[in-house]
């Protein structure tokens, strides 16, 4: 199961850089039996109990804490700040400050995919899409730059690339997607990063789009390539195409965009596709996988892409690679034959390695789509399961929402929304809730839509990063 | 997991919760009664932690009279009050879960918004106020109650749009006490309004 962990579990563990701890023993709200259960000594087995893994939990450093009578209830460590792991730290500290909650992550700035379409263009820069810790820091985070390279389940702990090393009580896990580059002959992570961007992961990659697109000349044809489901952002792709038409309409009104699919349908297909053709005219084309727009191969000398039937030239091209869990949860053999973590729905606990919790896009998570709001929700829900696991209580019955909102115009935003609830321990949507935008909505609800998703990434990165 | 721990808890608790037991139980895997923590936590994603909003179009709610959510929020359930999401979203919640989110949401601090605002379009504004909507908007629009939300201190763009909605709907913007009155309000009064409120903190 854990093809890459660590051999040193008997190696004296270093305790991990503590935050300030807020409280004094003294000011515990009196009437929880729970907690006060658990300011015994004893409590930690009580917790290693009820969460079923027996004496392992307690480490040299937890036993030392615990008899000292000023540790820490427990230690949770989060591994990646984006839209699912940044709440997940947020709100484990809200629900239970005495917990002591680091999260790890390997920039120091996040820069988000959300709304990262619009620098393509030229609606926004990078600048207005990245984020620091200090916000997650106030609130009693510790926040530790560092990349995670092991897992080991049965010694609760993580190691990180220098060689430091994270003990764990709970481990929750945001790492989003990897890339599979070899899923298209001829493709390669170091072509993505110097000739075909998929700016997936925002960053330097988006910024080069950009400036392909500004260096190709009036006429030259875009190719974008879209992955097969399941993958990052199912609208994406869609909002991309119309995002790079906004820019050429008014600076190369000639120029094609190609979305060569590897799916025969895709999100909110009839609303893009009809405000393409109100904004864009024919500018944008859409080729089925059934129309022969799933690609197999690429030449990047000659920019050509090779589908089952025929090829491609683009003077562009922004190849989406397949996707996959990201690396850390391939490497720990977190993830299934999908390349995604199997999770318990309720508690995103793995369903292949206790006390590992993984959310976001890595998860499989029933009936939501990968995206920031769903990481959002999930990361709240799960911070929920992990403090009540850890007073030794039932995990919570779960409420989920998510909402993708796109942008086709200045004027023209389009959403998807979706309720969900637990049912037979999967994820599925409420019946009759959610939904699209109506097709046959006014221009001024098209118009409030745009203001909305621009409120909506205010709102999900302040409730993330304040 | 919910049935275990009502089995623990049969012998100790009250027989009101003892029946919700029984009754939760067969309900499906990971069923039974959601918190209004868990519930209202879905909403932050669009209105802010605590439903404080960032801005700009995106309505601050935390801090709203409790029977005036529950009224807005069974509208949008019911299709009864227009949007171009919220009615998608409360239909996913029951009666019982919209009481749970107000309650939650009116225990939240109101959280004004942080920006300055021009003060001689706020000016306008105070007169129009002064004029039209003192009468249930008391206090500049600090006042609220189950049927007048605040609207001190909330954001001036959603502020607009709510109101530009009511106007377009015409008479059927009628669920609302204030429908007539915002009829004849032209484009540069409901901006100098929404200004004037976000402005009073
Ligand atoms: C172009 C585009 C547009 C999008 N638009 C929207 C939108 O409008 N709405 C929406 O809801 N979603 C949107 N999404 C999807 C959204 O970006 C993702 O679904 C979301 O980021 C998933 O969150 P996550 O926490 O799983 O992963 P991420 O947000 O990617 O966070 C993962 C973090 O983990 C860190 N990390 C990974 N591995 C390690 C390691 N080993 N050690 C340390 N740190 C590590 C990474 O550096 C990263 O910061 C869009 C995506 C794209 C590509
Ligand atoms: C996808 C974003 C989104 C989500 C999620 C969302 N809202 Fe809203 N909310 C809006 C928008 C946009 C409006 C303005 C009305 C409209 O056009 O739908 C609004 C308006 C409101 C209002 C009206 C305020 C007023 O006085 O006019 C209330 C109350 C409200 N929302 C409560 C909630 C609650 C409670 C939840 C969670 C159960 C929630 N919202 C979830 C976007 C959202």
């Amino acid at each position: 199961m854990t093809s890459r962990t660590i051999a040193t579990k008997t190696a004296a563990i270093p305790a991990i850089a503590q935050p300030p701890i807020e409280r004094s023993e003294g000011s515990e709200p009196s009437g929880s039996i729970s907690r006060r259960r658990l300011l015994t000594a004893s409590g930690a087995l009580l917790t290693a109990a009820t969460l079923g893994i027996g004496g392992g939990l307690i480490t040299p450093s937890r036993v030392r804490a615990q008899s000292s009578g000023a540790g820490p209830k427990a230690r949770v460590v989060v591994v990646g700040g984006g839209y699912g792991g940044a709440i997940a730290a947020k709100y484990l500290k809200l629900a239970e400050p005495d917990i002591r909650v680091t999260l790890i992550e390997r920039n120091p700035r996040y820069v988000s995919c959300p709304l990262s379409n619009e620098v393509l263009s030229g609606e926004r820069d990078l600048d207005s899409l990245t984020f620091d810790y200090r916000g997650l820091s106030r609130r009693g985070v510790a926040i530790m730059g560092d990349e995670i390279v092991a897992i080991d389940p049965d010694a609760h702990q993580i190691r990180g690339a220098g060689g430091a090393r994270y003990n764990y009580d709970k481990l929750i896990l945001s790492p989003g997607v990897s890339l599979d580059f070899a899923a298209i002959e001829g493709m390669s992570a170091e072509l993505a990063d110097t000739q075909i961007p998929h700016a997936w992961k925002a960053g330097p990659q988006t910024a080069l789009l950009r400036k392909q697109m500004q260096a190709m000349p009036d006429g030259g044809v875009v190719a974008i390539v879209a992955p097969p489901n399941p993958f990052r952002c199912p609208p994406g792709p869609y909002e991309r195409a119309a995002q790079m038409a906004m820019y050429f309409k008014h600076h190369k009104p000639k120029s094609k965009i190609l979305i060569l699919d590897a799916k025969d349908a895709f999100s909110k297909q009839g609303l893009f596709q009809a405000g393409w053709r109100e904004h864009y005219g024919d500018m944008i084309e859409w080729v089925s996988a059934a129309g022969g727009g799933a690609i197999e191969a690429i030449d990047a000398k000659s920019r050509t892409l090779s589908g089952a039937v025929e090829d491609f030239e683009a003077d562009v091209i922004n190849l989406i690679p397949h996707q996959r869990a990201a690396q850390l949860a391939v490497d720990a053999g977190l993830t299934d034959d999908s390349g995604w973590c199997p999770v318990n729905q309720q508690t995103f606990e793995s369903l292949l390695a206790a006390d590992i919790h993984i959310i976001g896009d890595a998860a499989i998570a029933g009936a939501m789509p990968k995206s920031g709001y769903a990481a959002n929700s999930q990361g709240k829900v799960c911070a929920a399961a992990v403090a009540a696991a850890i007073n030794g209580e039932a995990p919570p019955a779960t409420s989920y929402v998510n909402t993708c909102y796109s942008i086709l115009a200045h004027n023209h935003g389009i959403s998807v929304a979706g309720v969900y609830e637990l049912k037979d321990g999967n994820i599925v949507s409420v019946p009759g809730a959610g939904g699209l935008s109506p097709a046959d909505a006014d221009a001024r609800t098209r118009a409030m839509e745009a203001e909305y998703a621009i409120g909506w990434f205010r709102n999900i990165t302040s409730d993330m990063f304040t | 997991m919910f049935a275990a721990r009502c089995r623990s808890s049969i012998r100790l608790l009250s027989p009101a919760l003892f029946l919700a037991c029984l009754l939760a139980v067969p309900a499906a895997w990971g069923g039974g009664v959601r918190s209004a923590d868990m519930l209202a936590h879905t909403c932050a994603g669009c209105h802010g932690t605590g439903g404080a909003s960032a801005g700009a179009a995106m309505p601050t709610i935390g801090g709203m009279e409790k029977i005036y959510l529950v009224n807005v929020l069974m509208d949008y359930k019911k299709g009864l009050r227009s949007s171009t999401i919220m009615g998608r979203i409360m239909r996913g919640y029951s009666e019982q879960e919209i009481a749970a989110i107000a309650s939650w949401l009116a225990d939240r601090p109101w959280v004004s918004t942080d920006r300055p605002v021009d003060g001689s379009l706020a000016h306008r504004g105070e007169l129009i106020h002064q004029e039209f909507c003192e009468t249930c908007h008391g206090d500049g629009g600090r006042g609220q109650d189950s049927k007048s939300p605040r609207l001190a201190g909330q954001w001036a763009p959603y502020i607009r749009y709510t109101l530009e909605s009511c106007r377009a709907k015409g008479l059927s913007c009628k669920t609302r006490q204030g429908a007539e009155r915002v009829l004849d309000l032209d484009d540069a009064d409901i901006d100098a309004l929404a200004h004037y409120y976000e402005s009073q903190k």
